[in-house]
């Protein structure tokens, strides 16, 4: 492979990673149900095409296979899935976080920097975009708070999707053309069957509760 | 650093006959993109000129800062467009300041045009006022840390000293750093020109006026004054976001050759711009006045990510 291709492609993928972490942060800020959902189509959408970046400049054929999954899976058949599941339960479209819009920004661009700084000693290494550990330490913290922050099950689910991009991202852009096949097709099919059950969980409590508010779950104590 | 007559006089003069067109041509093209005929392009010269003929009412209750707001608000604008690169990569007056001086100029304007708004103590002049100061107070930073990005980059706030770093670059538009920053200004753009997601230009409705409210109270030439400082703002901040984030086209020295060839890539690039400001227009409706800060703090972010992008991925 010649450096000329590897530069461009280290760019690209720089590129498209800043990409994800811009749309982890409109994720963050968006209240209706569905556009989130197509947001994190679109995340996925940007992973695979990491994938495929990789998989070029690498000439690794099974990152490829990973590109594909992930189209197949994260871009077409979650977000199918969810969107049917918001429609059957017919709730509200509209997400009430915990914060307001402004501060969940800020501490999303917080926790971007504190994913940089964690990320700092090892993107020292010169690998090929190595630094998008950053981006994905960053997809992992604010997915985790997303999640802390929604009241919906739902929302919660699509927050550890995003949290899984960031670890699928790390472990495409940073170790593989290294992490066997076996391994993250594992992966893989666990998110999709957590997602199931995670959607008929969700739906249960719709029926129970007619919300699907968690918090009222606290009234399973009494 | 040299400081020539020619350039400073050729640039005012752009400055001050190219703002109506630009802004007639955004109207122009927002009303065919809406299938509706439209005003023609030049307009808003026509406007100028009506309303530089018109009588004024002053309110008896104005004071002098009410009458010194259409010069300072013009004169700011029009000096914030003298210190930045225009055609060629040497701004006229850059030896006066660079992208500080600007945004400090700019602000001083807008400073005016509240006390402005507010000095007539009419209800509606406040109220556009007290929005002004609201949004201006996110989107400032969000700019500023928008063009630092680049000024890192460059080493110097100096703003002819930014574009011909970034020229040097290449093709750097794919750097995160570039295209988060390009679209915090972006955003920052449509704020602070009164667009459609955060203002709107073409009402007076009075529940989601912002510039406007502020203007209320002035008529004729103190009218055509601020009109015509709006839309030089306006050209000034557009050709910044031209020039700085695509810098083809500018160089490094004046010739009459160069000059033309600026020119032109200046007119492309702003008729781009344009482009998308209207689409952005028509795609968009107008953002309820309390969801506005969320836009410009979701711009204020991704400037900020910019700036940390910069050291992330270095």
């Amino acid at each position: 492979m010649n450096p000329h291709t590897a530069e461009t492609a280290s760019n690209l993928i720089t590129l498209l990673a800043s990409f994800m972490l811009v749309l982890q942060l409109l994720l963050a800020v968006q209240s209706m149900l569905v556009t989130n959902i197509r947001l994190f189509a679109l995340q996925s959408l940007l992973l695979a095409a990491i994938a495929a970046v990789v998989g070029f400049a690498y000439g690794a054929w099974h990152v490829y296979v990973v590109a594909l999954l992930t189209i197949v899976g994260k871009v077409i058949f979650l977000p199918w899935l969810l969107e049917r599941l918001v429609r059957q339960i017919k709730i509200e479209q509209e997400v009430r976080p915990f914060i307001n819009m402004p501060a969940s920004m800020l501490i999303c661009g917080g926790l971007t920097v504190l994913a940089y700084v964690v990320a700092r000693p090892i993107t020292s290494l010169e690998r090929l975009g190595s630094n998008t550990l950053a981006v994905a330490i960053a997809l992992l913290l604010t997915g985790f708070f997303l999640m802390i922050n929604r009241r919906k099950a739902i929302t919660q689910v699509l927050a550890l999707l995003t949290m899984e991009n960031g670890v699928m991202l790390a472990a495409i852009a940073l170790t593989t053309y290294g992490m066997p096949l076996v391994v993250e097709i594992g992966v893989f099919f666990d998110v999709v069957i957590a997602v199931m059950v995670l959607g008929i969980l969700v739906f249960r409590i719709r029926e129970t509760f007619s919300s699907m508010d968690v918090s009222k779950l606290n009234q399973l104590k009494w | 650093m040299n400081f020539s007559l020619p350039a400073i006089i050729a640039q005012t003069a752009l400055l001050l006959l190219l703002a109506p067109l630009l802004s007639g041509l955004i109207r122009n093209w927002k009303a065919k993109l809406q299938n509706r005929r439209g005003p023609r392009v030049w307009q808003p010269y026509f406007d100028l000129l009506k309303f530089w003929r018109k009588d004024m009412v002053i309110s008896e209750h104005a004071s002098w800062i009410f009458v010194a707001t259409p010069f300072v608000l013009f004169v700011t604008a029009l000096s914030a467009g003298l210190i930045m690169p225009m055609v060629t990569a040497q701004a006229p007056l850059g030896l006066f300041g660079g992208v500080l001086a600007l945004v400090g100029l700019l602000a001083l304007g807008r400073f005016f045009l509240a006390l402005g708004g507010l000095d007539p103590a009419s209800a509606f002049g406040g109220m556009g006022s007290s929005r002004e100061m609201t949004l201006s107070a996110i989107a400032e930073p969000a700019m500023m840390l928008a063009i630092f990005t680049l000024a890192i980059a460059a080493g110097s706030t100096d703003l002819s000293r930014i574009v011909l770093a970034s020229q040097g670059t290449g093709w750097n538009f794919l750097d995160p750093s570039h295209a988060l920053a390009f679209t915090a200004m972006f955003i920052v753009l449509l704020a602070e020109t009164g667009r459609i997601p955060v203002d709107n230009p073409a009402t007076h409705l009075e529940l989601t006026m912002i510039h406007e409210a502020m203007l209320l109270e002035y008529s004729g030439r103190y009218l055509a004054l601020i009109e015509w400082g709006a839309s030089i703002k306006q050209l000034v901040l557009m050709s910044l976001l031209a020039n700085i984030f695509f810098p083809v086209g500018l160089a490094a020295e004046t010739t009459p050759a160069t000059f033309a060839m600026g020119l032109l890539w200046l007119s492309a690039k702003l008729l781009a711009l344009a482009g998308a400001v209207v689409l952005v227009e028509t795609c968009n409706a107008k953002l309820r006045l309390f969801r506005v800060p969320d836009l410009l703090s979701a711009a204020f972010i991704l400037a900020m990510l910019a700036l940390v992008s910069i050291f992330m991925f270095k």
